[in-house]
């Protein structure tokens, strides 16, 4: 097996041409011992060719992640060393990326280059000569345009006979040896470029496009419109367009359930497949359409070369919070979910700046909070749409303050240190790979469902079962509702009869069960917060999925269920403590509501924060600070508005 | 005409400005940051956009700059640069 590094510059096509190569079987992984991803895949029709896609990097030089891995994998002799190099190179931006080759040359190992974005050239006025570059550099170099395939089967064909020969070249003549200054390496690279490249007047034409979009979307005004319209676009795709196939998914499994509840034998097992496995792996997979689709958008705004015009538009609000402009599409991305949210971090070129992100992401009021919003403020504000609506927007920016301030104060204590200046390089504008948006979202889609996928099935299970278990009987109420509905003349009035002995013995199943006892034993943390029981039980199910506290509050009120959220809000709005006061006292609607605002209640995001950070500390420390900031502002509101008489 | 001896901050620049870089005072990773995408000692450069980005051209680099990282970045100026 021969391992091939694919090493180059960002925005050089690198991604295009390893999906070229070998994309179809590509595997997204981390380098070991990091959280920066690599890509690798077996040659097309040289499978025991192995090429590695090392992230982009400018040079060797200079101290970043993308430069760890590339010398792990330039260094190591065999096993996770490269045998062959392929350098890519921008045939429209040669000189900077030549700095990058010279540097490579010099650990003489067997090298092909790549000479990608021949067309770009072209259409600059710029004519390039390979063989006179191939002479100059002494290794075979090899046009093409990869996202059209052009010289990709001479590539395939020269990184083969690279791998079989093993040769290594001289270096080339003209470049010096020893540790060379990068402007020593500039200074050869201008000289290089200069020899294989005839420049034509064209060239001024094509870069008045660049200056005018680039006028357009860094403009003050016309670059924030250009951005909300952008930005909103993609917000309505994640939570609309991705509902459709989320809600298919439930369905398909909700039937899958349905018929095997049917088909296998009543019992523990039954339920365990049925309930808790089918359960727990459609709980994973709804997360699937939401983090495809966000890579597939992402990738596509990424390649146009716009996302880099974008950061600039929100760095200037997000770096007084000590965060980036890149971190706005993860934070926005968390308003519909914080897990495709968190994924997304992987933008952010500074790991520090990615971490602060990752960490406060789960702040944005995400789409599983709505129906808990929805519920407590109805309490709070039965009739008045006015107060309500203000309600609304003061918990989504409660969430997103709560989320900077955080961050403000992470950057200044615990991830205290130098932030990347922003400084980025701006792309040339082009048209976007679907190809390679398609692949990104398969490849992010395939790595969730490895990795936090199955963490997230198992937590399901788990939290299935803490509910389900330990079985109580029928209770002797519903018991005697049953005996009078079989004595009962109408049949409405038996199925009457039926549902609410059902929904009481579902009650007494889930105030009895782990879970419900769970919640008796720690009411007395949350008494201060005006919590009883039941509201402590439906905080400890919440902590699988936060839309689950509604059908908890809902089963533990135990009427019958007549449809429609009215009936639901109505219901809850009833029920009682075991002193017979009312749950939900304007106090402890409104300390619920903060606490759902600000607490990390979704066990399947810490597992992802988990895996995007590679530590668990850091996953413990998002549990912690949102815990407690929202036990703490919950006891405040409550104490305070009790003071205050609203009681 | 001779260029003027004193180095300016590219802020102090118009577009279209064709300078040659004299300092960067930026703490070392900025500097280093520069360096990698092009922008390395006494190299040409082209001001394309000024204000907040600031957008500059360093060989076919075009690189965006925060205001910030550009009040700091000091310039020769040419004959064709003038004062705002």
């Amino acid at each position: 097996m021969a391992r091939v590094a694919l090493i180059g510059n960002p925005n050089t096509g690198k991604t295009t041409l390893f999906n070229a190569l070998c994309g179809a079987r590509a595997r997204t992984s981390n380098y070991p011992g990091t959280t920066t991803t690599i890509r690798t895949g077996a040659l097309d029709r040289h499978q025991h060719i192995e090429v590695v896609d090392v992230p982009g990097l400018y040079d060797l030089h200079h101290h970043t992640p993308e430069m760890q891995v590339a010398r792990g994998v330039l260094d190591a002799a065999g096993r996770g060393g490269a045998d062959v190099v392929v350098i890519a190179l921008d045939a429209a931006n040669l000189t900077r990326n030549l700095v990058l080759a010279g540097e490579v040359l010099a650990y003489h190992r067997p090298v092909v280059v790549a000479l990608n974005m021949m067309d770009l050239a072209q259409r600059r006025g710029l004519a390039l000569d390979a063989d006179a570059l191939s002479k100059r550099l002494g290794v075979p170099v090899i046009p093409l345009v990869a996202r059209e395939h052009h010289g990709i089967e001479r590539l395939r064909d020269a990184i083969a006979a690279a791998a079989a020969d093993g040769l290594v070249a001289d270096s080339p003549a003209d470049l010096p040896a020893g540790h060379l200054s990068l402007e020593k390496l500039t200074e050869w690279a201008e000289r290089v470029a200069k020899a294989v490249t005839d420049e034509s007047p064209r060239t001024a034409q094509h870069d008045s496009w660049t200056e005018r979009l680039d006028a357009l979307f860094t403009h003050p005004v016309a670059g924030m419109l250009a951005f909300i319209v952008i930005m909103c676009g993609l917000f309505w795709a994640l939570f609309t367009l991705a509902a459709i196939p989320m809600d298919l998914i439930e369905a398909v499994f909700g039937q899958f359930a349905s018929l095997l509840q049917s088909a296998l034998p009543a019992g523990p097992v039954r339920d365990l497949i049925a309930n808790g496995i089918v359960g727990g792996i459609a709980g994973t997979v709804v997360f699937l359409p939401q983090i495809c689709l966000l890579f597939f958008l992402i990738s596509l705004l990424e390649d146009t070369g716009y996302l880099a015009r974008a950061a600039f538009v929100m760095d200037g609000v997000l770096s007084r919070f000590g965060l980036p402009g890149h971190a706005f599409v993860p934070l926005l991305t968390s308003h519909a979910c914080a897990i495709p949210g968190i994924m997304s971090a992987r933008l952010i070129p500074d790991q520090r700046d990615r971490l602060a992100t990752i960490l406060v992401a789960p702040f944005m009021s995400c789409s599983a909070r709505l129906p808990v919003y929805v519920l407590l403020i109805s309490l709070l504000f039965a009739n008045n749409p006015l107060f309500a609506g203000i309600a609304f927007a003061a918990c989504y920016l409660l969430g997103a303050s709560a989320g900077l301030f955080t961050a403000w104060i992470f950057k200044r204590t615990v991830l205290k240190g130098h932030s990347r200046p922003m400084v980025l390089e701006l792309p040339s504008y082009r048209r976007p790979s679907f190809t390679n948006a398609l692949l990104t979202a398969r490849d992010q889609g395939l790595a969730f469902l490895r990795t936090a996928g199955t963490v997230i099935v198992a937590i399901c299970i788990v939290m299935w079962w803490l509910s389900a278990y330990p079985k109580v009987g029928a209770t002797p109420e519903a018991d005697a509702l049953r005996a009078h509905a079989a004595n009962s003349v109408s049949q409405q009035q038996t199925d009457a009869l039926l549902s609410e002995a059902d929904a009481l013995d579902a009650r007494a199943a889930q105030a009895g069960s782990f879970a419900g006892q769970l919640g008796h034993v720690i009411q007395p943390v949350f008494n201060p917060l005006g919590f009883d029981w039941q509201l402590t039980v439906g905080i400890v199910t919440s902590f699988l999925a936060r839309e689950v506290f509604v059908s908890t509050m809902s089963v533990l009120e135990g009427g019958v269920g007549t449809g429609g959220d009215d009936g639901v809000v109505n219901r809850i709005r009833q029920m009682r403590r075991d002193d017979g006061s009312p749950v939900f006292t304007p106090a402890t609607a409104a300390s619920a509501l903060i606490f759902f605002v600000l607490a990390m209640q979704c066990l399947p995001t810490l597992t992802v924060t988990r895996k995007e950070t590679g530590s668990v500390k850091y996953a413990a420390m998002q549990f912690g600070y949102m815990s407690g900031l929202a036990y703490i502002a919950a006891l405040i509101t409550h104490v305070v508005l009790q003071t205050a008489g609203v009681r | 005409m001779p260029r003027s001896p004193k180095p300016v901050p590219l802020t102090n620049l118009r577009a279209g400005a064709r300078v040659k870089l004299h300092e960067a005072r930026v703490d070392h990773e900025c500097r280093e940051w520069l360096r990698a995408l092009g922008l390395t000692d006494a190299s040409d450069l082209r001001l394309c956009k000024h204000g907040d980005p600031c957008i500059i051209q360093v060989r076919s680099t075009r690189i965006g700059l925060s205001k910030a990282v550009a009040s700091r970045v000091f310039v020769l100026d040419g004959p064709t640069a003038s004062e705002p």
